[in-house]
Formats: C-alpha cells, sequence, structure tokens
C-alpha cells in the first residue's frame, strides 16, 4: 500500500483532474510551501504543490535568466508545456527570488484565470509579523471569497486548520517510526508521503496515511539499514538521486526539507482564540526556509535535534544549484553537524543530477562513515 | 571637428571628496569615540543618524564594487570567500566584501598610503527585500565574532497596492529598531537628528532623480559612466546633508550644460540605456562605445533609481518624485518621520520589480521614449540575484514595444565571469544591426 | 565586383571569393598560432582555387572572432552580420539563422531584407558548440566524423544533463558504466546539444523557415537532434562552414539587400 503515494506522486495530473471532475471545484497551483492552505480548503479549493518534472527542456531560456535555480525552471517549463492546463488559478506566498520567477513568468505567459501573490513577511523573528500577516490573510481570504463566490465562515476555516493539521499528525507518526533502530521506510518512501501531500487533497491523503501506519507498525525493509542518515536543504524530490544513495548501503530516517520536515512539522494551534491569527502565527513560527531565517539561524539548534533524535551519523546536504539563501546558510550548518560528530557530504541538485559522479562521491562519504564505525 | 561642445563636470571633485571622507570616516571613527556600523545601501541610514553626528556607515555594495575596481585585491578577497566556503555564486559584492574581513585588509586605500585592516563594525543595521539580505549579514557577523544586527523587512508588496497594515509592519519593525539601537549602544535616542536625516533623505533622492532627467535632452549632458561615480554617493549615506546639498548643487550644474549644450559625448549619434549594475572592473566599454560609435548611454532604471526616487504622475508620466517636505509637510515626531521614510522608500522604483517584472518593464519603455533611445544594453549580471530577476521577461516586453536590445552576460563584482572581447564584439553587431556608422 | 570575405573563425580560417553573388573561390586552414600566415595561406588558397591573382580582388571584408588580424581588409563586419549577409542570400526565404560553430554557436533573426532584428550568443560554454561533440567523442572513444551517423543509429532516447561541458564528460562516462549503448549515448550527446541551441535560438524567437551554417552543421546527428527539438525544418547549406566569409564578401561587393 505504501506504493500508493509513488503512484499519486507519478500521476498528479490525472489525480487532479478526476478531483476536478468528481467534486466540480478549482484546483490552485501553488509554488512555495509558505501557502497557507487551510484557507483554501475553507474556501473548498485544492491546492497542489507546481513541481518540476526532472527532464531537460528548452523552453524557459527565453524567461528565466541562467543564474536562478534549476527548480524554478523546471516548474516554469511545466506551465510553459501545457501539462497545468487545468488549473484554475495559481499563487505564490513570498519565499525567494528564484521560485518568484517561475510564479511571475507563468502569470505571464501560461493562460490562468486567477494568480495570488501573498506577501508573506520576511521577518519572521519579529513580533510585528504575526499582525502584518493577519491582515494580508484577511485580504486574501476575501480574494478568494470573490475568486470562488463561496463566503468563508470563521466554521470554514476551523474545518480546513483541522483538515490540514490531521495530515501533520498523521505524517509526524510516519516520522516517529523512522527512529526505530529498523525503521519500517525507506527515505524514498517517505519523501513520496509528503509530496504526496502536497499534491492531493487533505482527507484523501489522511486516510492513506492512516492505512499506510498500519502497514508500518511491523514492515521492514527487508535489507541492511547500513548508515542512518540526515538529508536537508533544499527542494528536493529527486528520487533517482535519494535512491541511489539508499542503495549504496544506507538509509536516510530524517530531513530537513521542504518537501519533508519543513512542510508538515508545524500544526496550527486554534485554542479557541481567531482562525486567521492561529493560521498566521503557524506560518510565522514553522521551521522556516533559510531565506526567512533570521537574525538568528533557528534552523541550526532544529536540525542538529532532528539529528540527534533520529540517530544519524551523517548528514547528506543538498541544494538547488544557485539557491543563495541555502547557500548562505550551508557553511554555518556544516560545521555544526561536524561539531557534533557527524560527517557530511555536500551536493548541488540540478535539473538531472550526473548520477555516476554523485554516486562515487556517495560511496566514498559511506565508505568513511563505515571506517569511523570501527573505531 | 566634433558634433557638440563637451567639458569636464566640475563638481566631480566636490563628488570625489565626499566618497574619500565617508571611507575615512567610518575607518577613524573609533578613535574619535564614535561608532561604525554596516549596511546595505538600501538599508534605512537616516535611523541610526539619531545616534548622534559621530556614527558612520559603511554600506556593502559600493564598498564591493569599490574592492572590484582593484583587480587584484578583488581576486584575493573573492579566493578566500571561497576558501571560508561560500558559493561562487552568491552576490559578489559580498563576496569582495567577506573576503575582506576574511583577510582582514581594508578595501579604501589612501593615495601614497599601505592597505590598513579592515575596520570592524559595532553593529549591522540592514534592510531586506532580496531574499538573501539580511543572510549576507548573517554571515559578516559570522565573521566578525558575532556582532549584533537588526534588520527590517520591507518586502510588503508594489507600492501602487501600498496598505496602512504595510506601512505599519514597517513603521513597527522601526521603532522596535530604535530601541534596539539604544540597547546595543547605550546611547540615548535623539528624534531631531532623525527628522533632519529623513528630510536629507528625501532630498537627496528627489535631486538626484531630477538630475537624471536632464539627461532627456539631446545631447546628453551625462554619459552612464559619470553617474556611476555620482549616484553611488547616495549609497553611500542619503541620509547626509553633504549628500543631499551635493545632489541640489550638481542639478544646478546640469541644467547649465543642458541650456548650454554641453554633451557629455561629443559625438553623440545613438543613445541607449543599459540595467543592472556594470561590470565595474570594465567601465572602459562604455568609452569604447563612445568613441567607436558616439553611443552614449544616458543612464538606466539602476543608475536613476536604484538610489532616486520617482514616481507615476496623474497623467502617466515616470517622474522625480517631489518630496512631501517640497510640498509643505513638516515633521514633528519620531513616528511620523519612521512613516514619512517608509513611505517614500515604498515607492522606490528599483523595489518594484521584485513583486513582478511588468512594473520594471513599464518604467524602462517609458523610459526609452521619454530619453529618446535607439536601443537597450541589458547586462545578465551573474553577481546579482536581486536586480537580475526578471530581467529576461523585461527583455521580452521592451523588443515589444520596439525597441532593439541586446544582452551581454557577466559579473559586476568578479570579473572572472566578464568577458571583455566577447561583449565588446557584441556590442559591434549591435550597433551594425542599429546601421550606426563607425566613427573615424 | 570581385570581393573577399575572410573569416577569422576559434577553429578555421575562411576565405570566400565572389563575384555577382556567385562564388569563384574558397580557401580553409587551421588557424594556428601564427594567425597572419594561416590568413594569407587560406586567403592564397582561395585565390587559387578561383583561379585569379591579387590584383583582381577590389575589396576585402573580414569577419569572425579574429577579425581585426586581417591587416589588408577594407572594412570588417561582425559573426552575427556576416552569417545574417550571407545565410539571405543562400536562402532569402529564412527568417532564423543558426551557426554553430566551434566554440561559440549564435542565433540571429532576420527580417525580409535580411538585416538582423535580434541575435543570441551562446555564452561562455562550450556545451552549444562543436568543442562540445569533440569532447564527448573523445570520451566515447569514437572519431569525431562517425559520432553523427552512430546516434542516427539510436532507438532510444536517454536523458543527459548538459549544463556544462564539464559535466557532460563526466556523465558520458557514467552511462558507458551503466552500460548504455554507445549509439545511445551519441544521440543523448547530440539532444543535449540540441537543447541548448533551442534554448538559445528560443530567445529570439524561431521563425520559420530556419537557415543551419557552421561546420557543426555537418553532423547529421546533431541535425537530427535539432530538427527535432526545433519542431521545424531547416535549411543547410552546402559548405555550410563558408557561409560567414560569403556573407562579409557579399557586404563588402555592398550586395546585401
Amino acid at each position: 500500500m505504501i506504493e500508493t503515494f509513488q503512484e499519486r506522486y507519478e500521476n498528479r495530473h490525472e489525480y487532479a483532474k478526476q478531483w476536478k471532475d468528481k467534486t466540480g471545484g478549482k484546483v490552485l497551483g501553488y509554488f512555495c510551501t509558505y501557502v497557507p492552505e487551510e484557507i483554501c480548503y475553507a474556501a473548498g479549493v485544492l491546492p497542489v504543490r507546481i513541481l518540476g518534472s526532472h527532464e531537460p527542456q528548452d523552453v524557459t531560456e527565453p524567461h528565466i535568466f541562467a543564474m536562478y535555480c534549476p527548480f524554478c525552471r523546471d516548474c516554469l517549463a511545466q506551465g510553459l508545456q501545457g501539462r497545468y492546463d487545468y488549473l484554475d488559478g495559481i499563487m505564490i506566498a513570498q519565499s525567494c527570488l528564484h521560485i518568484r520567477q517561475a510564479f511571475t513568468s507563468w502569470d505571464l505567459h501560461v493562460p490562468t484565470d486567477w494568480s495570488y501573490f501573498l506577501p508573506m513577511p520576511h521577518n519572521v523573528q519579529s513580533p510585528r509579523a504575526v499582525p502584518y500577516l493577519v491582515e494580508e490573510l484577511k485580504v486574501f481570504k476575501k480574494a478568494l471569497e470573490v475568486w470562488t463566490g463561496n463566503t468563508i465562515t470563521d466554521d470554514d476555516l476551523k474545518r480546513g486548520i483541522e483538515l490540514v493539521n490531521r495530515d501533520r499528525q498523521l505524517m509526524k507518526q510516519v516520522y516517529e517510526l523512522r527512529k526505530r533502530e529498523e525503521p519500517p521506510l525507506s527515505g524514498l518512501e517517505s519523501m513520496y508521503m509528503v509530496v504526496s501531500s502536497q499534491l492531493s487533497d487533505k482527507e484523501d491523503h489522511a486516510r492513506l496515511v492512516e492505512e499506510a501506519l498500519k502497514e508500518l507498525e511491523d514492515r521492514t525493509l527487508g535489507r541492511p539499514i547500513g548508515q542512518r542518515l540526515i538529508i536537508l536543504g533544499s527542494e528536493d524530490d529527486d528520487h533517482e538521486f535519494i535512491n541511489m544513495v539508499e542503495s549504496c548501503g544506507s538509509t536516510f530516517v530524517i530531513d530537513d526539507h521542504c518537501t519533508g520536515t519543513r512542510y508538515f512539522w508545524d500544526e496550527v494551534s486554534l485554542n479557541g482564540g481567531d482562525p486567521l491569527t492561529a493560521i498566521a502565527t503557524r506560518y510565522v513560527n514553522r521551521i522556516p526556509c533559510p531565506t526567512k531565517d533570521w537574525p538568528l539561524r533557528t534552523r541550526l539548534p532544529h536540525i542538529l535535534g532532528l539529528a540527534k533524535d533520529w540517530d544519524a551519523t551523517g548528514a547528506v546536504i543538498l541544494q538547488q544549484k544557485f539557491c543563495d539563501p541555502h547557500e548562505l546558510d550551508i557553511p554555518a550548518i556544516k560545521s555544526a553537524l561536524e561539531e557534533q560528530g557527524l560527517t557530511t557530504l555536500f551536493l548541488e541538485l540540478d535539473v538531472t543530477v550526473p548520477i555516476g559522479q554523485f554516486k562515487t562521491r556517495v560511496e566514498a562519504f559511506l565508505e568513511i562513515l563505515d571506517e569511523d564505525d570501527l573505531f | 571637428m566634433a558634433k557638440y561642445k563637451t567639458a569636464p563636470l566640475k563638481s566631480w571633485q566636490r563628488a570625489k571628496e565626499i566618497r574619500t571622507e565617508y571611507y575615512q570616516n567610518y575607518a577613524v571613527a573609533h578613535e574619535k569615540g564614535g561608532l561604525r556600523w554596516a549596511g546595505g545601501a538600501w538599508t534605512f541610514d537616516a535611523i541610526p543618524a539619531g545616534l548622534g553626528d559621530d556614527v558612520y556607515p559603511i554600506t556593502s555594495e559600493p564598498y564591493g564594487a569599490t574592492i572590484a575596481f582593484q583587480k587584484d585585491f578583488s581576486d584575493r578577497c573573492l579566493e578566500a570567500t571561497e576558501r571560508a566556503g561560500y558559493a561562487r555564486d552568491l552576490c559578489a559584492y559580498m563576496r569582495n566584501y567577506w573576503g575582506s574581513i576574511i583577510l582582514n585588509e581594508y578595501g579604501w586605500v589612501d593615495p601614497g598610503e599601505e592597505r590598513k585592516p579592515f575596520p570592524k563594525p559595532d553593529f549591522v543595521w540592514q534592510d531586506h527585500i532580496c531574499c538573501s539580505h539580511a543572510k549576507w549579514y548573517q554571515v559578516v557577523s559570522d565573521l566578525e565574532g558575532g556582532i549584533p544586527m537588526y534588520c527590517i523587512d520591507v518586502s510588503v508588496g508594489p507600492y501602487e497596492h501600498t496598505t496602512e497594515h504595510g506601512l505599519e509592519y514597517l513603521v513597527g519593525q522601526m521603532h522596535d529598531g530604535i530601541e534596539w539601537l539604544e540597547k546595543t549602544t547605550g546611547r540615548k535616542y535623539d528624534d531631531e537628528k532623525l527628522i533632519e536625516a529623513v528630510n536629507n533623505t528625501c532630498r537627496s533622492t528627489s535631486a538626484w532623480a531630477k538630475v537624471c532627467a536632464l539627461n532627456q535632452a539631446i545631447p546628453a549632458p551625462l554619459e552612464e559612466k559619470t553617474m556611476y561615480s555620482l549616484y553611488v554617493l547616495g549609497t553611500l549615506q542619503k541620509s547626509s546633508k553633504d549628500v543631499a546639498d551635493f545632489y541640489e548643487e550638481l542639478l544646478a550644474e546640469v541644467q547649465d550644460r543642458v541650456d548650454n549644450q554641453i554633451a557629455a559625448v561629443e559625438n553623440e549619434q545613438v543613445r541607449v540605456m543599459t540595467d543592472t549594475q556594470p561590470p565595474w572592473g570594465f567601465l572602459r566599454v562604455f568609452r569604447y562605445m563612445a568613441s567607436k560609435y558616439g553611443c552614449v548611454s544616458v543612464g538606466s532604471l539602476y543608475t536613476f533609481a536604484l538610489i532616486g526616487n520617482w514616481i507615476w504622475d496623474d497623467e502617466g508620466n515616470f517622474v522625480p518624485r517631489p518630496t512631501p517636505q517640497s510640498q509643505g509637510l513638516v515633521i514633528k515626531d519620531r513616528d511620523q518621520a519612521l512613516r514619512v521614510l517608509a513611505e517614500w522608500e515604498l515607492s522606490k522604483p528599483e523595489w518594484q520589480h521584485f513583486y513582478h517584472p511588468k512594473y520594471k518593464s513599464d518604467m524602462m519603455i517609458q523610459i526609452a521614449k521619454d530619453w529618446k533611445l535607439d536601443g537597450v544594453m541589458l547586462h545578465y549580471n551573474r553577481g546579482c540575484e536581486g536586480l537580475s530577476l526578471g530581467i529576461a521577461e523585461n527583455r521580452l516586453a521592451i523588443l515589444d514595444s520596439g525597441f532593439p536590445v541586446m544582452v551581454f552576460e557577466g559579473n559586476m563584482g568578479d570579473e572572472r565571469e566578464f568577458d571583455e572581447a566577447r561583449t565588446t564584439a557584441r556590442i559591434d553587431s549591435f550597433m551594425e544591426s542599429l546601421d550606426v556608422p563607425k566613427l573615424n | 565586383m570581385i570581393t573577399t570575405g575572410i573569416d577569422v573563425g576559434a577553429k578555421n580560417v575562411k576565405v570566400v571569393i565572389q563575384e555577382d553573388g556567385k562564388i569563384l573561390g574558397k580557401g580553409s586552414v587551421l588557424a594556428g598560432l601564427d594567425m597572419g600566415a594561416a590568413i594569407s595561406e587560406a586567403f592564397d588558397a582561395a585565390l587559387k582555387d578561383a583561379g585569379l591573382t591579387r590584383d583582381k580582388i577590389e575589396k576585402i571584408y573580414a569577419t569572425g572572432a579574429g577579425r581585426n588580424e586581417v591587416k589588408d581588409a577594407d572594412d570588417s563586419y561582425t559573426e552575427v552580420g556576416a552569417d545574417a549577409a550571407g545565410a539571405a542570400h543562400l536562402f532569402p526565404d529564412a527568417r532564423t539563422v543558426i551557426d554553430v560553430g566551434a566554440e561559440e554557436g549564435r542565433a540571429i533573426r532576420i527580417d525580409d531584407r535580411g538585416k538582423v532584428v535580434d541575435f543570441a550568443i551562446n555564452e561562455r560554454c562550450a556545451a552549444g558548440a562543436g568543442a562540445f561533440t569533440e569532447a564527448m567523442a573523445r570520451a566515447l572513444e569514437v572519431p569525431l566524423e562517425e559520432l553523427g551517423p552512430l546516434s542516427l543509429t539510436s532507438t532510444k532516447a536517454v536523458a543527459m544533463n548538459a549544463q556544462c561541458a564539464v559535466f557532460g564528460e563526466s556523465e558520458v562516462v557514467s552511462l558507458i558504466h551503466q552500460k548504455t549503448e554507445k549509439q545511445d549515448i551519441a544521440r543523448a550527446v547530440h539532444d543535449a546539444m540540441a537543447t541548448r541551441i533551442t534554448s538559445m535560438a528560443r530567445r529570439v524567437g524561431v521563425e520559420p523557415p530556419v537557415a543551419l551554417i557552421g561546420g557543426v552543421a555537418y553532423n547529421p546527428g546533431f541535425v537530427d537532434s535539432l530538427k527535432r527539438d526545433l519542431e521545424v525544418e531547416v535549411m543547410i547549406p552546402d559548405e555550410p562552414e563558408f557561409i560567414s566569409a560569403l556573407g562579409a564578401a557579399l557586404l563588402a561587393a555592398g550586395m546585401t539587400k
């Protein structure tokens, strides 16, 4: 049943189209996990994350200068090639400049009825961020109401919050299982589970995760676990790469990716308060993307905690080529991990990765870890 | 026989003096019991001005460009930064700047003197709109042994959609920032000094825009290479009285050049604009264009509006933004000063494309029309993700509006990524395609 | 009017002598360290080919990256201008000209008079030029001239990331290790290069008909990949490496539309 998530990942377009046919609702493509999905669900809209396809393409060159990350170009290519022609709208919540270009070029060149830019604050460590975001969420809610023709009540918002929270809680249970000496799922399977959540109706996804949890209870991978690794960095749904590392004698047991923990780690805590304030608080306080992680680097202690709690011995640090926000954190993260005794391997992702060359480096990295075990 | 008369710019000397004093003052601040701080060219420098008259900034981007001019030193700085583990595609200004911290060598060298150690700032005062702005200074803080930093997020959406809560978000961060400054420096904050610095900010950024507007004249009284040396003062300290006064004096001189048809390029026969920062080590490319083709670059949205403030008026013209003070506003207290400052800076043209390239395309096309251009040269600048943002879409929009566009790739601060020969070859092709006859 | 065009390229010096749009003679010489000698040698070869002596040449125009090395040139044009002139002469309907040479790829959009409307040049990267196929042929241990025909026998598309030639080479090596068939790797190389060229061409807008010139146009594997990518037919002249020199000669004669 665990393969269902991979199928969902691979058939994302068919899934969204079927959802549309079945419900008659609107599908909203979004570009960054700072988009408050709770409010979309409250409006009866299905939010799906726009991701790339990891294929070489030749359509984005006129639109995005080549010094921006391969991920944003890969995403835009999907739009220019018409693969998301079923979308009713697109939106982005302010994060890095790279992915913003995928959004703005899509806005200019891919016919879409509705497009929305949510100026998510960057200074999330300031007490001024939540009040500002609450006001922006009010504007966003209103825009959704006008677009869909549905009034969004507080009850709708609460329903949206519960729905998304439920999926988050379940995913956290899955991640708890990965602490086991014999994790019942691989890093690749886990990636499929998280990313399929970004591509699915949350209720539907939560149901699948509930079923999967039963199966995972006494599942084993049927292979040696090898080195326990943490994988961290920028957007990463490069299944070919993840699979290669795991098939070299290791298992990813935890991650810090927006295609992993950063997406679902934090819940909205309503506590009987105003739903929009609760949502704003969650997005301001969530595990941040590095572009918002300042002046303190709050991700540092968080990552170290994950590595410790999931008992990782090595760290694979990945970034999309040209990803400035991550590049500016990596030296600090690398030295913090190494101080904690973890060996690190740093690699840059492109649309497709040179698997052979990376494999050599991964094998050497795992050898070092294996030798460490001897002493 | 030259087509137009030309003359050197008289204000040049004063511009040079202000820049020299700036870097000297920063270096010796501690000797006089003063303070030093570091921040970006767009930071709200008017706010630390309230800490006293002996508080001196160093802004990273012009400092990085200053290093880029010194190719050997720049090479050493870039290498030092790479050795410390920072990626090669990061902001080229900052890679120069970080390198100078790591090497502990100051990028400013007084004539006839030895290079001095880098003067460590007491705190960081930055703003954030590019997704790296605040991150740059985390690295500065790391490299400087953990100096305290404060950073104001200004990314509340395009100016035409400014909201009360967006403004409040900025002003709130500013108020908190003043408390932070008092706590960090142990000094008492002087609101009168803040008010004066805000008035200077409006004055200098408006006056510089007026100078650039005069370049609509044929022949152009200024060419872009000279403009770089002038606009830079605003990037150093737009809130200083010296800079505001300078731009007003410059305005009078440039008006005089227009009235007397004094050209920047004596054989002006083709007019272009560029965009994004130039490759600083290779400004001779502009001289090549002028001498071989009589081509004058009248500026760019970058030189006009990185610091200069402009606005679309009610008739749809793109004009220097008049200061609220010139329309009778008198700032009375801290809160009002901060609100005026925040509102003023949010209209900065160079902040608009961060939300959508269409804002920048509209401004560029209007400049191409009003400054009577024959073509546009875009620098796809690998050194700056913030200003290269959306540049490919700007290109398409400008082409659509009927202006020819040439693209050249390079880097403002890393000479390893700029190919001078290929760039001049490209200029030749562009000039050929515009049917520009070669001079001589 | 008899004129000469001299194209001083990165790898070869090519000379064309023409009269009234008809090519009288051609010469091509490998550009060595002594550029002046190579230019003279190529010029002499072209004169010999045309059966002419130097004094019969009324005008000489130079083009190419090394055009300033041609000391007796009456004037010079850039490769972009010369490409456009040469291609428009042979293919008056062409609206897009793609030139793929040893170290540079160019895409030029021209109007109905053969005038340059817009152009793009690949940047500081060999992945979109002939040098790339040479390096990949070496990695595959296949003679360069066999790389094209070999790739035509491939029936399977293998994706390859060709952001840069350095990566490209290690990717070819890893494909070899994965026991990918040689012909499929050859096709992957050409596909990657075609993607790169098409990307660049899309920057100026690919308006058909498209003319492909430059030495790499001899490579049938690349041409096949390029056609598939551009989704339009491409016209290739005989001896595509001489078109820039021809263009310069035509410009010298004032024979452009």
